[in-house]
């Protein structure tokens, strides 16, 4: 017997020689898409992932009426964008490029306003600032454009930032229609307004006035829930700014560290009274569509390898983003096209996600994505949403990435991946997949199976 | 060509050099680590035209343990000497009946011999190299080695005979190197670091006297200048696993074929930019025995772990009918 063992061993050097020897083992594990038929793709922490080292927002506040009715809009970004260097104690010369998503603002002069707030936050002249606009999901491009970047090789960190005064710039349309727009009909229907949208979504699919009034309630709740227990503090940078009294016209210093929008005594009653304000026997009341408001949010990215050298917090992984068009007369459907296609892009599952951040730009469209695509209310804008925080257009999708993943980083382990998606008017929709820091999986093809119904996913 | 299933696992294979249509299969149960083994002799009906030509078994003898290799008598046409895992060497003659063989038992080896090599010049003799670490030399006239050599620190895979040189013969082992070994000398009179890893085999060029290829399980195959061997002449990659084992073709000067751990066998000219000439994958398992044969140009014969011989021409599919 100890013959045949010998025999193996000798036969065994053969295939795998000792690695004593200077050259490096022939045989190594790597990574593979082949992979079992389990329900998401292996992923790995790879040096070229992109990361989110930090996320940052001010407070929300209401639009003409709330804490930041008298603050211009750069005073807004450049707390956060202070904040992120301040927090990591990176050097600000390192940041490759600050993008930042904005919507009403006229462009070239909210570009001014953007390079002017890199300065107020202590950025070097040499850190490039740009904008972009892809209206309410502008935030949220922004920080997908960083990562492009990044992937691209373009520069190692970045920062994709939003921005939004409403009380400046209110939504307006400047000059005349193009009367050929009467031969398209889509382009026509670009021109709706959003409340519009939101009536013939709620009427073309059904969206009771009742679940609209309900969703509202609970967006309420659970951001006072959240504001209560002081959830939101770890991503809220107080802005120190000033209040103008209307009538006496004085000048107050103030530090604004809350939402100011929250209204914990909502009740369903109370949404029921108001009357519809786009159609008059629409369902869309000032109650159950997001709130008009000001403030602004900021994420630091970078690749993982750079990241990791410089010793940067890791807060979680940016996987994928898509944009996906809809029809601009129901606008509001936009998640509902554009979730399954990141998450896809992920090569994951709806099953998979943990954690969904899904903009309520009106209940209507809000109720009707997440029941379309099935989802668990429990794990949509835990929360709150825009109906209670508010929704400053360009800043929202930088407000739902440092949402989600303070509250992914809170959960740890039980929640891996989290979904950001949010309608976009004249008829889109954007999405994009974060995962939580800290998960890897073993190079391995083999897993522990913990239920074995002996089907694989792939089986249904 | 045909293909022949032998019952073990086939370990070696070799031409007649006496019959073009004869050749001699060693194999060994269960991949040669526990078991008995036989040793084959196979006949090729002689081929007329395309028609399929079956294989016969001419004869076959079983041993106690896995037969490693075989060598064909370059003197007498029916003799044939077996290396076996056990440490013997055992010599057949085809012309006797089964009963009186093997005519000899060369007990010497202390662990598993793996090759044997007759030598083409002085017609008596014949080399065995073994796991013991140790090349023996013997002659049919004696019941006990002539020599030993012992100078390799680690199993030695395989020991030839220089084709022009009746007394010079290269060893390759698993200390790393290649040794040319005179046996009018003490020692050895040359030692070639040839590989970083382990050599399974090596051979001597049919034209050039000074000329010897290895085989390695760094999978490379190096060809070898022995009077300048700091530099190999040529390093032919392309083999995914290790190099089982390297022969030069006794018709074409630059022409090589080796077998390997990654099933396939190749066909090499190492004089030109792009070496390998073919490749056949033809085997399902280690292909570990190759050989071309002497008396017609282009004929191969390979064994495996898939208990199969194939006997092909170089340029058809072995596996054809």
């Amino acid at each position: 017997m100890e013959r045949a063992i010998n025999r193996q061993r000798i036969l065994l050097d053969h295939l795998q020689p000792p690695p004593s020897s200077s050259a490096p083992s022939p045989l190594s594990a790597s990574v593979c898409l082949a992979g079992d038929s389990a329900a998401y793709q292996r992923t790995n922490v790879f040096g070229d992932d992109v990361v989110i080292v930090a996320a940052y927002r001010t407070a929300l506040c209401k639009s003409k009426r709330g804490g930041f009715k008298d603050t211009h809009a750069d005073d807004l970004l450049a707390p956060v964008l202070k904040a992120l260097i301040d927090k990591t104690s990176l050097n600000p010369s390192e940041v490759g490029d600050i993008v930042v998503g904005t919507v009403l603002a006229p462009g070239s002069q909210r570009a001014s306003e953007c390079r002017m707030a890199a300065f107020y936050a202590g950025f070097p002249e040499t850190v490039p600032v740009r904008t972009v606009n892809r209206q309410c999901s502008s935030g949220l491009q922004a920080v997908a454009d960083v990562a492009a970047a990044i992937r691209a090789g373009f520069y190692d960190i970045g920062i994709g930032a939003g921005l939004e005064s409403m009380t400046i710039n209110p939504m307006a349309w400047e000059g005349s229609v193009n009367p050929k727009v009467k031969i398209f009909e889509q382009a026509q229907n670009c021109l709706l307004p959003m409340g519009v949208t939101s009536e013939n979504v709620a009427s073309r699919f059904g969206v009771s006035r009742k679940e609209q009034d309900q969703a509202a309630v609970e967006s309420h709740r659970r951001a006072a829930a959240a504001t209560a227990t002081g959830k939101f503090k770890e991503e809220i940078i107080p802005v120190a700014t000033k209040i103008v009294d209307p009538k006496t016209g004085e000048e107050k210093p103030v530090t604004i560290s809350v939402d100011d929008g929250i209204r914990p005594n909502t009740t369903l009653a109370d949404l029921g009274k108001l009357k519809p304000v786009f159609k008059k026997d629409g369902s869309t009341t000032a109650g159950n569509s997001s709130q008009v408001s000001d403030g602004a949010g900021a994420v630091l990215l970078a690749k993982r390898s750079v990241a990791e050298k410089k010793g940067l917090p890791i807060l979680g992984v940016f996987r994928t983003f898509a944009a996906v068009g809809v029809d601009p007369a129901i606008m509001g459907v936009g998640p509902a096209a554009a979730i399954p296609a990141a998450v896809k892009a992920a090569g994951l599952e709806l099953d998979d996600i943990d954690l969904f951040e899904i903009n309520e730009a009106f209940a209507s469209q809000f109720v009707y994505c997440r029941n379309k695509l099935g989802l668990d209310p429990e794990k949509i804008n835990v929360n709150g949403g825009a109906m209670a925080i508010g929704h400053p257009l360009g800043a929202t999708g930088a407000r739902c990435v440092a949402t989600i993943l303070h509250e992914m980083k809170r959960r740890g382990k039980d929640c891996r991946f989290g979904v950001i998606s949010m309608c976009i008017g004249t008829g889109m929709g954007a999405a994009a997949v974060f995962e939580r820091a800290g998960h890897a999986d073993e190079l391995s093809n083999a897993r522990v199976v913990g239920t074995n119904s002996l089907l694989s996913k792939d089986a249904r | 060509m045909p293909a022949f299933k032998t019952p073990f696992n086939g370990y070696s294979v070799k031409f007649s050099p006496f019959y073009e249509n004869r050749l001699a299969v060693a194999t060994a149960q269960n991949f040669g680590i526990l078991g008995n083994g036989r040793l084959h002799v196979l006949e090729l009906s002689p081929s007329a035209g395309p028609s399929p030509t079956p294989v016969s078994e001419l004869a076959a003898y079983d041993t106690a343990d896995g037969v490693y290799d075989v060598a064909w008598s370059e003197s007498h046409d029916n003799l044939i000497v077996a290396a076996i895992a056990d440490g013997s060497v055992k010599l057949y003659d085809l012309a006797l009946p089964p009963s009186a063989n093997p005519i000899r038992s060369l007990q010497e080896h202390t662990r598993e011999v793996q090759s044997a090599d007759y030598n083409p010049v002085r017609r008596d003799s014949f080399i065995t190299s073994s796991w013991d670490d140790t090349i023996k030399l013997w002659t049919l006239d004696r019941p006990t080695s002539v020599r030993t050599f012992k100078e390799h620190a680690y199993c030695v895979y395989g020991a030839v005979w220089n084709p022009r040189h009746g007394d010079v013969f290269a060893s390759s082992s698993g200390d790393c190197t290649v040794r040319i070994w005179d046996v009018r000398e003490p020692g050895s009179t040359m030692i070639i670091p040839a590989h970083e890893f382990e050599i399974l085999s090596c051979d001597w060029n049919k034209y050039d006297d000074c000329c010897i290829v290895t085989g390695s399980v760094d999978k490379s195959i190096k060809v070898w200048d022995v009077r300048s061997f700091r530099v190999p002449v040529s390093v032919l990659n392309g083999h995914r696993y290790a190099v089982r084992k390297v022969k030069f073709s006794p018709h074409r000067q630059s022409l090589l074929v080796s077998c390997s751990y990654d099933m396939s066998v190749c066909l090499w000219d190492y004089m030109v930019e792009d070496a390998l000439v073919g490749r056949y994958d033809h085997h399902t398992e280690f292909a570990v025995g190759v050989d071309m044969s002497v008396l017609v140009d282009g004929l191969l014969a390979s064994t495996g772990w898939d208990e199969l011989v194939y006997v092909w021409q170089h340029g058809t599919d072995p596996r054809a009918p």
